[in-house]
């Protein structure tokens, strides 16, 4: 009876990572996909008949570090994304205090206001933004990515921060302001401390929606002074050169390693904050 | 080290009313229990001594001096919350601690300061661990050691026992006291627990509604009772009151009939008698009703009677055992008797 028992919770181990393998590798087929097809040569990827051996070939890895300026996109990626991000958060952490904790007039129509920034189609404010910068000269510069990234991500990190905010018992700022702490000590000390997660899963979030941001970063970026990432993957599609399969793919790679790394550094964080946010410990 | 004087305190908020008309002199080195059932406005009235909420009229003072527009970081209080209130991300030392940064106190004296508060409620061998691995008791005496440490003018607790199991409350009720006299600093409890309330204080404040209903030491309220709240309010289980009425020093109500009653009133009142001033079977009872229930818990038999409608809790002898519905008599202690007007609830004297 009893290794019957232990003979069946070892079938359903396995099934357990039979489905969980299948599953992996369901989401991770693309991403080794892009990255054969990287490191393969230009005329083997545009062969009709499949190759099963294939051979393995740096060319794309030169190009694009050679012929194009990778380095300076990945630059522009990683100081708008950083940078925007560094806005949200000196933004969001002080708007969410003063949404979670005072009482005032309109909170809540501006709670609802800030959120209500991300329901429209940014298309539609694509043209004015464009006049915008062209109008305070930030037209094709890092800057002006950084400021357009925040700006699209600030309501639902605000958001965010908010909701764990709303979770840290009100007694515990009680406590600190008869302790003898001002409201920007206890901000400081106690309140940001206890939203650290909430803090980290917001900023991941808004530095993946960052580097996947197309739309406005074609709008202003015009010439390899603001590229970034996403954009340079779109220029490779074009040219005299025609479709350059194999960079393509090893930039896409590269593009997705970053954001890939960061998640696994603070898994323990997210998966802990994607659900204290929800649920009441 | 400090005297509190509340007057005319009232706080509404927009038309509900908190607290209604709070009048107070605290002595130094008191300890003052606010006692009421919850939304009496016993809490609403600490954090105003706190400074974490403004009473919309009325004058704080300690030592004489008018606190209402001193903000709570610069108030020499310090507070002990219900759900401890610990900061979760440092550990026991930081939080004992921190009071003595943020008052500014010279950093040289912190460590010991610290090790000796810890030390009042023997907690120096956790002072390495963080709030989240300790257990509630443990907690709470943290929460005391970092009210301690600076030794402020004023100890505010706001039901601070009430998240701990009944073996622990009692232990924790005797170290709160012990610490108090030791250090002498005037406090203000505030509990739903009548018996905290006896134990602990110098003086109770019963509130209903944001009323003080009485305020007076332990025997007072209990042997004094100024009104049918706190007479209902205050003993386990609570004073019998029945109503009933009176003509020519007679009360009488179903199933209860008093003589000898010296009061020169007439018309309806209550009458309370405590369930251990009455004597199961005695001599010239005034009571007679139906036994409705009897539970012995070893040391006491509580005997329920029905008289009329009314059920009326009696504390018989511990061998004291009955069938249902048996007819029973019960005599009452003349000299502890209580009249009530039945309808505003003052004592009658």
């Amino acid at each position: 009876m009893a290794s019957q028992r232990k003979n069946s919770r070892g079938e359903s181990l396995a099934l357990r990572y039979a489905i969980l393998g299948a599953w992996a590798l369901f989401c991770l087929a693309p991403v080794l996909w892009f990255l054969s097809i990287g490191l393969r040569p230009r005329t083997e990827i545009i062969t009709p008949q499949p190759i099963y051996w294939p051979s393995f070939s740096l060319d794309a890895w030169h190009m694009i570090w050679e012929d194009w300026p990778m380095a300076k996109y990945l630059r522009n990626s990683v100081a708008a994304i950083f940078g925007s991000v560094i806005i949200d958060l000196v933004l969001a952490v002080p708007a969410a205090y003063s949404l979670s904790r005072y009482t005032y007039r309109g909170r809540d129509d501006i709670g609802f206001y800030i959120l209500s920034t991300r329901m429209m189609a940014p298309a539609i404010v694509a043209i004015p933004i464009f006049f915008l910068f062209r109008n305070v000269g930030l037209l094709d510069t890092v800057w002006a990515l950084m400021l357009i990234y925040a700006a699209i991500n600030l309501s639902f990190v605000t958001w965010i921060i908010r909701s764990y905010m709303l979770d840290i018992p009100k007694e515990l700022e009680d406590a600190a302001r008869t302790d003898g702490a001002s409201d920007l000590r206890i901000l400081w000390e106690i309140i940001i401390p206890a939203v650290l997660p909430g803090i980290i899963t917001a900023s991941v979030i808004a530095m993946i929606f960052a580097i996947n941001e197309f739309l406005f970063t074609l709008l202003i970026a015009s010439t390899p002074n603001a590229y970034t990432m996403s954009v340079a993957l779109a220029n490779f599609t074009g040219g005299s050169d025609g479709l350059i399969y194999n960079a393509i793919a090893l930039v896409a790679f590269l593009a997705f390693v970053p954001v890939f790394l960061v998640v696994v550094a603070i898994q323990k964080h997210l998966s802990r904050g994607l659900t204290m946010g929800a649920v009441k410990g | 080290m400090a005297r509190i004087e509340l007057t005319g305190i009232q706080k509404k908020w927009g038309t509900v009313w908190g607290v209604r008309d709070v009048n107070i002199d605290i002595a130094d080195e008191e300890f003052i229990v606010f006692l009421g059932p919850s939304g009496c406005g016993k809490t609403t009235t600490m954090r105003m001594i706190a400074g974490l909420e403004d009473p919309s009229e009325g004058e704080i003072r300690m030592d004489g001096e008018v606190m209402n527009d001193i903000d709570a970081r610069d108030r020499d209080v310090a507070m002990v919350f219900q759900g401890y209130a610990l900061y979760p991300n440092m550990s026991i030392y930081e939080n004992i601690r921190f009071p003595l940064r943020m008052r500014g106190v010279d950093k040289s004296q912190h460590d010991a300061l610290v090790r000796q508060a810890a030390g009042l409620v023997e907690m120096t061998e956790y002072l390495d661990r963080k709030p989240g691995a300790l257990s509630g008791g443990q907690r709470q005496r943290a929460a005391l050691a970092r009210a301690i440490v600076r030794q402020p003018q004023v100890f505010l607790m706001d039901e601070p026992l009430s998240n701990l199991d009944a073996k622990l409350r009692q232990a924790m009720r005797v170290q709160i006291k012990h610490i108090q006299r030791q250090l002498k600093i005037t406090t203000v409890y505030v509990t739903h627990d009548q018996i905290e309330a006896m134990t602990l204080a110098d003086r109770i404040v019963i509130m209903q509604s944001g009323r003080i209903q009485q305020i007076g030491t332990p025997d007072e309220i209990y042997n004094d009772p100024a009104n049918t709240f706190v007479a209902g309010f205050i003993g386990s289980p609570p004073m019998n009151l029945i109503e009933g009425r009176l003509r020519d020093g007679v009360f009488s109500a179903p199933g209860v009939e008093v003589t000898g009653l010296t009061l020169a009133h007439s018309g309806n009142v209550t009458l309370g008698i405590r369930p251990e001033d009455c004597t199961v079977g005695g001599a010239g009872s005034q009571l007679n009703g139906a036994v409705y229930g009897v539970e012995p818990t070893g040391d006491i038999t509580y005997l329920t009677i029905k008289a009329g409608e009314k059920l009326l809790e009696v504390k018989a002898d511990r061998n004291y055992r009955s069938e249902l519905g048996v007819q029973q008599s019960v005599a009452f202690d003349p000299a502890r008797i209580y009249l009530f007007d039945a309808g505003t609830g003052q004592r009658l004297r």
